[in-house]
């Protein structure tokens, strides 16, 4: 049996945690883990080591740009690639899905159904696993 | 000068004088009765010739000659109402110098001492009829005629001197006004009633091309405007306003053959007497300085006018941004619950029911909907950057309606297209117009559904703006100038039509026409306010089972922008 891919959740929205851990893990391909803010979510990546980390742009504690930054940084979860996925999006070039970045990172605009969502984090799984 | 005694009164009173003390001799002095009557007869005739001089105009004294011949005929008649009053001696003496008071008057030299010859002729001529000059007594009266020569050469010599004098001045001061007339920067002239020049100082000769004044005054003031017969009509009737009204009158001209404005101020020269108009004095100076400058800072104000309202129009655009993405922020997110929230249910049926799944559809159709409305409020209030660039209108069109290819053959529509000019270049932004343009492309297609031919007909062509309209006119804030040229490209096609009402409120947020899952209403909207974005203008005619055509006017070049971008 193939192993399931370790996703970590980071988003204020408790509610979109919940359906998105529920969807993913119901698929059988996902262990997802959740955080309903930066701080915890930084410290449960780096304790947990997830494979992809969806990570929210707006949230109350800190932004997700500087969750971004702060994983960045750290040894253990430098390599870990991340999605934003974010209402906040405003430009249309961004539908174009998992091509486009902020800074290194991966984004996708909400709302955004499931099985958009995991074709989009297998593209990118694929594809760093493919740069390593 | 206009309290100067009237030579006519003058002559009247020294006349009359002279009457007084010759009736006096002819009445109280006479030693010969029978002479008596004629004495009495001449005192009268005298008076009378008086009476006539009073009834003489004035102007015919100004006159040397005439008035010469006054003083000739007073000299021959003077001696003989003496010699006919028997009275020759030294009171014919003292008479004399009235004559001579007379003949001063004349103010010429050569008359008084012709004068004064001519009456020693004849009192010599007197004497020696009287016996005078034979009797013991001749030495004294011989004497008398050297006296008087040297009493004439005395007074001609204070005429002439007071008269010198007063020449002198009188040049002097003619001098410093033409000096003032001549070395002023302003042209000068004088007129009459008909326009004709009395007067031009050398700067308006100079200025006009005339060889020499004396050329000019052949000219009347229209036939400067001879290109211009409406310039030449106002500047006459100016003159003749100043003539009726008798005041002065400024105006601003602009002399189109110098490319010159004047500022002309036309003053009434008056009769000293009557306070008539005689003539009219124009001033023309120099304005073209100021008006440029006038017409600079006007055009100053215009640009910071426009550029205020754009940033205001900015400013609106920008907050209106600001708060459409935090709305699109706001009500994604529960969007994005509720697509999570039916993916699991969806996942989650027993049994597969087919009525479940199908209302499940509809909820993820409704918040699709819900996001395109989003999509379009974003990109109804983004600010993206407008640049402004020249476009081969052609060719985007080219563009835009391959893009469309797929919805135009879909709805089995003919596509026309007519180019007055392959290479018209308008001003704009790609993006937008290439959104405007599909935009209306879309709908022609969709207003086409049911209807036969389907034929959506495209046209590109320039035109002259001759008539005041929408954003079309004089003032600043039109976008199009009376005089201009625009691009207007028509977007016309066969279909259903709009009734009025309808017409009129295409362009409002939200409004549509099509079944609530296929438009937002926010297309025509965004393509409004795209072309107030680039100065240009968006119009609707339609006729309901006949077709629809949009007119999109735009600016053939950049220069329109210039005050954005500065």
């Amino acid at each position: 049996m193939q192993e399931k891919i370790k996703a970590l959740v980071i988003d204020d929205e408790v509610d979109f945690c919940y359906f998105v851990q529920k969807n993913l893990m119901q698929s059988g391909m996902f262990d997802v883990l959740v955080s309903n803010n930066g701080k915890d979510g930084i410290k449960m990546a780096v304790n947990n080591k997830p494979d992809i980390i969806l990570l929210d742009l707006f949230m109350p504690d800190m932004p997700g740009e500087d969750v971004a930054d702060a994983l960045k940084e750290n040894f253990i979860t430098a390599k870990i690639p991340i999605l934003f996925v974010t209402a906040l999006a405003t430009n249309d070039d961004v539908t174009e899905g998992a091509e486009n970045k902020i800074g290194n990172n991966y984004i996708l605009p909400k709302p955004i159904r499931t099985k958009k969502l995991m074709e989009t984090i297998m593209k990118i799984l694929n594809k760093t696993s493919s740069d390593k | 000068m206009a309290n100067r005694i009237s030579r006519k009164k003058t002559i009247f009173l020294v006349r009359l004088m002279v009457i007084i003390t010759t009736a006096y001799f002819i009445i109280f002095s006479s030693v010969n009765r029978e002479v008596e009557i004629y004495g009495y007869i001449f005192i009268v005739f005298y008076l009378l010739t008086n009476l006539i001089v009073a009834y003489i105009p004035e102007k015919y004294f100004h006159d040397d000659k005439i008035f010469y011949g006054f003083v000739l005929f007073d000299s021959i008649l003077l001696p003989a109402g003496i010699y006919f009053s028997g009275y020759v001696g030294s009171d014919l003496y003292l008479m004399f110098f009235f004559i001579i008071s007379l003949t001063t008057m004349s103010a010429r030299f050569e008359y008084l001492m012709l004068n004064t010859i001519f009456f020693s002729i004849i009192y010599c001529w007197l004497l020696y009829e009287k016996g005078v000059l034979t009797g013991p007594q001749s030495g004294s009266y011989l004497i008398q005629i050297p006296f008087i020569m040297v009493i004439a050469l005395f007074y001609g010599y204070l005429i002439t001197t007071r008269l010198r004098d007063k020449d002198i001045r009188i040049n002097e001061v003619r001098q410093r006004y033409e000096q003032i007339v001549q070395a002023t920067d302003v042209l000068m002239c004088i007129v009459d009633y008909d326009g004709k020049f009395l007067f031009a100082n050398q700067k308006f000769v100079k200025f006009h091309g005339c060889r020499d004044e004396e050329n000019l005054y052949s000219l009347t003031i229209s036939q400067f405007y001879h290109e211009d017969e409406n310039e030449a009509e106002k500047s006459l009737n100016y003159v003749r306003s100043v003539y009726q009204n008798n005041d002065m009158v400024q105006y601003e001209s602009l002399d189109k053959s110098h490319d010159i404005w004047f500022a002309n101020t036309l003053s009434p020269i008056r009769d000293e007497s009557n306070r008539n108009v005689i003539a009219v004095c124009i001033i023309s100076k120099d304005i073209t300085d100021r008006i440029e400058k006038e017409n600079k800072l006007n055009h100053t104000v215009e640009l910071l006018i426009k550029t205020r309202d754009q940033l205001i129009q900015q400013d609106k655009m920008a907050a209106l941004g600001r708060m459409a993405s935090g709305i699109a922020h706001e009500i994604r997110n529960p969007l994005e619950i509720i697509y999570m929230g039916v993916d699991y249910l969806e996942n989650n049926i027993p049994d597969n029911n087919a009525q479940v799944l199908e209302a499940i559809e509809k909820i993820f159709n409704a918040v699709h909907r819900a996001d395109t409305i989003i999509k379009n409020i974003l990109s109804f209030s983004r600010q993206s950057e407008c640049k402004i660039t020249q476009i081969p209108i052609c060719q985007l069109l080219d563009k835009t309606l391959s893009l469309a290819q797929q919805t135009i053959q879909k709805g089995r529509v003919t596509v026309k297209c007519e180019y007055d000019d392959k290479s018209l270049e308008v001003a704009g932004d790609y993006n937008m117009l290439e959104q405007v343009l599909l935009n209306l492309v879309n709908n022609a297609v969709d207003a086409m559904k049911e209807s036969s031919p389907k034929v959506l007909m495209v046209r590109v062509y320039r035109k002259l703006i001759t008539e005041i309209g929408y954003k079309t006119g004089y003032r600043y804030t039109d976008f199009f100038k009376i005089g201009d040229d625009m691009i207007i490209v028509e977007v016309s096609d066969t279909g259903k039509g709009m009734p009025k009402d309808v017409q009129s409120k295409i362009f409002e947020p939200f409004f549509t026409t099509k079944p609530s899952n296929e438009g937002t209403g926010l297309g025509l909207s965004i393509v409004h306010m795209i072309m107030e974005r680039l100065n240009g203008t968006i119009d609707v005619e339609s006729r309901e089972n006949q077709g629809t055509t949009f007119f999109i006017k735009l600016q053939p070049t950049i220069k329109v922008f210039d005050a954005k971008e500065a």
